[in-house]
Parts: C-alpha cells; sequence; structure tokens
C-alpha cells in the first residue's frame, strides 16, 4: 500500500537494503551527459570525412529494393564522392593544423605577458 | 481565414506532422483553408505537405511557424506577406547529437540560434508547455500562449484488459542519445537481474542514426540477452498494442519539451517512472513517478515497485485518467483557435 508520494523514498531505502546484502554490486552509477567540449582528439576523428554507407537507405516499408538501389548509385557514383570526401578533408585538416598554431600563439603570448606585465 | 503551416521536416512517425496533420483538420473543420508546408518531406504523407517554394500567402493570411529543430529559409520567410505565429516545440541542445547526427546536431544549434529571431519578429508567440513558454519569454517574447500537443490517443485504438505473462518495461521515443534509451537498458538490466528474471523491455522508435540504434542493440545483447526488444516504423495500431501488453513506462529522458508518450501511457493507464527534465514534471504533474537519483538502482527498485504495489498502480492510473482531461482535444483546439485569431488580429 505505497501512495506515490512516498515511493521514491520507499525505493531508495530498498536499494539500499538490497545493497547491503551484496546485490546491486554492479555500475549503477548514471552516466553522466555530454558537457558540451569536444576533445582535440575527437576533433581530428571528425576530421577526416568518412560516410557510412548503411545510412543510405529506404524508410518506407519494405524498402529493401530501394535500398539496394540507393547503394548502387553511391557505388557508380563512388569516385566523385572521393573526391569531395577528400577536398573536405584536407580542408578540414589544415584548418585544425591552423587553429593548433593559432592556440599555441596564444599559449605563448599569455605566458610572456605573465612574466612581462 | 487562411492558415499556412512550416515545418522543418516532415515525417509519417513524427510528433509535429502528426500534429500539422490534426492542426489541419481543425482547420478545416472551422471552414479555414491553407496549406502546408514542409523544408524536408520523407514519404510516406500523400503530399500532405509541399515544399516552401509553393508556398504564396496573402497579406490577412496566418503562417503558423513549427519551430522545432531549426526553420529553413528563416528570413524569405518572414519577409512573406501575412501575420506570423510561431509556434515553439523546442529543440534537442546540439550537445547531444555532435557523435551521431552531425546534421541534426547543426541544425540544433542553427534552430537555438533563430529564437532571438523569432522572438523580435514574430507577430504572437505559443509554446506547446510552460517550460517551452519560458524560454521564450527569457528571450524576452512579451506574451506566449501555451497551446499544449493536440494528441489523438483514438489512433492507438481501444484500451483493453492488461495483458497476462512477464513484466514488460516500455519506453517510445525516438533512438536518439539525449532520450537516454542506453540508461533505460542498464535500469531494466539491474531490475531484471535483481528483481524480476523473466522481465522483457520493449524500445519503440525511429533511429536518428543508425550508429546510436546498433550502439542500443549491443548494450542490450550484452546486459540483457534476448530480453531487449528495439521496435521502428510501427503504424499507431502495433504502438498501441505495445502500450497494452506493457506493465510500466521508463523514461528517463534529459530533455522533453512536452513528451507525448507520457500521455499514451496514462491512456493505457500505465505507471510510469521518468527522470524530471525540461518539460516532463509540467506534463506529468504528479501522475508519474519522477526521479533524479543517479543511482539507477532506485529507478530499477522503483519499477519494482510500480509493477508489483496493486495500490500504487491503481493511483498511479487514476492520477493519469485525470490528468488526460487537460489535454482534451477540445481544449487544445479552443486555445488553438484562439492563438490563429490573435495572431490574424494584429
Amino acid at each position: 500500500m505505497t501512495e506515490p508520494e512516498q515511493a521514491l523514498e520507499q525505493a531508495r531505502a530498498a536499494a539500499a537494503s538490497m545493497r547491503a546484502t551484496g546485490a546491486y554490486d554492479e555500475d549503477t552509477a548514471r552516466a553522466e551527459p555530454p558537457d558540451g567540449t569536444v576533445s582535440r582528439d575527437k576533433l581530428s576523428q571528425w576530421a577526416a570525412i568518412d560516410p557510412d554507407v548503411r545510412a543510405v537507405r529506404s524508410t518506407r516499408p519494405y524498402g529493401a529494393p530501394v535500398t539496394t538501389f540507393k547503394r548502387m548509385l553511391v557505388r557508380l557514383l563512388s569516385q566523385y564522392h572521393a573526391e569531395l570526401t577528400s577536398q573536405q578533408t584536407r580542408f578540414n585538416v589544415k584548418i585544425l593544423e591552423e587553429l593548433e598554431r593559432l592556440e599555441q600563439r596564444v599559449e605563448a603570448l599569455e605566458r610572456r605577458s605573465e612574466r612581462e606585465p | 481565414m487562411k492558415v499556412h503551416q512550416v515545418l522543418s521536416g516532415a515525417g509519417p512517425h513524427d510528433a509535429i506532422t502528426s500534429e500539422a496533420l490534426a492542426f489541419r483538420a481543425r482547420f478545416s473543420s472551422w471552414g479555414w483553408g491553407g496549406s502546408d508546408h514542409a523544408g524536408q518531406a520523407v514519404p510516406g504523407l500523400n503530399g500532405a505537405f509541399t515544399p516552401l517554394s509553393e508556398l504564396r500567402p496573402g497579406p490577412d493570411d496566418v503562417l503558423l511557424l513549427h519551430h522545432s529543430a531549426w526553420t529553413p529559409r528563416l528570413q524569405e520567410l518572414l519577409a512573406l506577406p501575412g501575420r506570423k505565429l510561431v509556434l515553439y516545440h523546442n529543440i534537442t541542445p546540439a550537445t547531444w547529437l555532435w557523435d551521431d547526427s552531425p546534421i541534426v546536431a547543426a541544425q540544433c544549434h542553427v534552430g537555438r540560434e533563430q529564437l532571438q529571431t523569432l522572438v523580435r519578429a514574430a507577430d504572437a508567440m505559443a509554446a506547446d508547455s510552460d517550460f517551452n513558454a519560458a524560454e521564450l519569454e527569457a528571450l524576452g517574447a512579451a506574451r506566449t500562449r501555451v497551446i499544449p500537443l493536440l494528441i489523438d490517443l483514438e489512433r492507438l485504438g481501444p484500451k483493453g484488459p492488461p495483458a497476462p505473462g512477464p513484466p514488460t518495461i516500455l519506453f517510445v521515443g525516438r533512438l536518439s542519445p539525449h532520450k537516454r534509451q542506453d540508461e533505460v537498458i542498464r535500469a531494466f538490466a539491474l531490475y531484471r537481474r535483481h528483481r524480476a528474471p523473466d522481465a522483457r523491455l520493449t524500445l519503440v522508435g525511429d533511429p536518428l542514426a543508425n550508429s546510436y540504434a546498433e550502439h542500443l542493440r549491443r548494450l542490450g545483447d550484452e546486459l540483457a540477452p534476448r530480453a531487449v526488444r528495439i521496435e521502428s516504423g510501427l503504424e499507431p495500431s502495433e504502438l498501441g498494442e505495445r502500450y497494452r501488453s506493457a506493465s510500466a513506462f521508463l523514461c528517463l529522458s534529459e530533455h522533453e519539451g512536452f513528451c507525448i508518450p507520457l500521455i499514451e501511457a496514462f491512456h493505457f493507464g500505465l505507471p510510469v517512472i521518468a527522470r524530471p527534465s525540461g518539460a516532463i514534471p509540467e506534463t506529468a504533474s504528479g501522475a508519474a513517478l519522477l526521479v533524479d537519483d543517479a543511482d539507477l538502482g532506485v529507478v530499477a527498485e522503483l519499477l519494482h515497485l510500480a509493477i508489483s504495489d496493486e495500490h500504487l498502480r491503481a493511483e498511479l492510473a487514476r492520477r493519469g485518467r485525470e490528468r488526460l482531461t487537460a489535454f482534451a482535444p477540445e481544449r487544445v483546439a479552443e486555445r488553438l483557435m484562439a492563438a490563429v485569431e490573435e495572431a490574424a488580429a494584429r
């Protein structure tokens, strides 16, 4: 006979009591949501364009033949897409390099201004 | 009167598309004309939405902009004749989406930037929850009408008695990282391991990206082999069947502008356990068990309680039925009519 307002406290107590008997010994912590920052490694990974052909699919029911046709078209256009992705990847990689260079310059300037206020 | 609707995208299993179609049926019943347009429309909508380039509003018409991810060609739309009524459905923070769906992440990022412009340029603002309205007001919107989502529960079929069999946990929502189906699987696996070894989990939703759907499948196979079912592209009658055969609804989503599945779960008398994120506390309003604990063991114990305690189940079902009255289609339609008429009079 639990009222909705009591349910959470009761569940907390039950989880604590179960844990005391050895249950819930695995990882039960909520995974943290992303904080919005993107690491340098991930940026480098994103810079190299590598589309997944599995994203090319039909959204219709029984669309398997349409999916096959679309993927065949992708294959037929693969030279053009390779050119497109390589040009975009070149730009992405160079812009990342440039950002890194600028970051190093900013750090150097900050260090100098700390030494010579 | 003519009311033209604009959506960024339209699809057969999309809540905003369903609402736009329900709005059109209402407009027609009120003798109002107009047309419906989408930046992108996937097949299966029988031509209900035409491209934005075909939009030709007159100076006395109302342009109803559904802002849910972003609004394509916004400046061109704002320059068109007619009164602009913005209906804000909220936008998923892009930070959840960069990994799995960069294009949607970029659209959401742009969509949030567009909000300021919309608040400045629109003749009238509306939102489908107080939570969404508060975001607009924080950006300077003077008055925002709240029009809850117009939900057709009849499409899901009859309610029916609970199905016999092992406990079945259900979550319905797009397979997307911010909906946290990964956490639902983890909490379910704990419940199954420590409380109900024969329990099942059903996740219903279209994938935002294949990569996240595959991640969920792998996680399900690893933590609860053969007990997790992931289904996409269901017809409304099939979705109704999933609600009918469920024992509890578990929503651990981290961002919701409204959360229609809560209303659907109330309709079927299911006990609902949810994170109190976004508009969920407002939509649930005392009819769900809200849990913000980081310990998923507590979520598993809440599931156990909601499924095994008959009194708790009955009380939650009663509160859910009561909550449904706030979203009765006639009440929502009255608000919609008032908002459109107000925009037209400006």
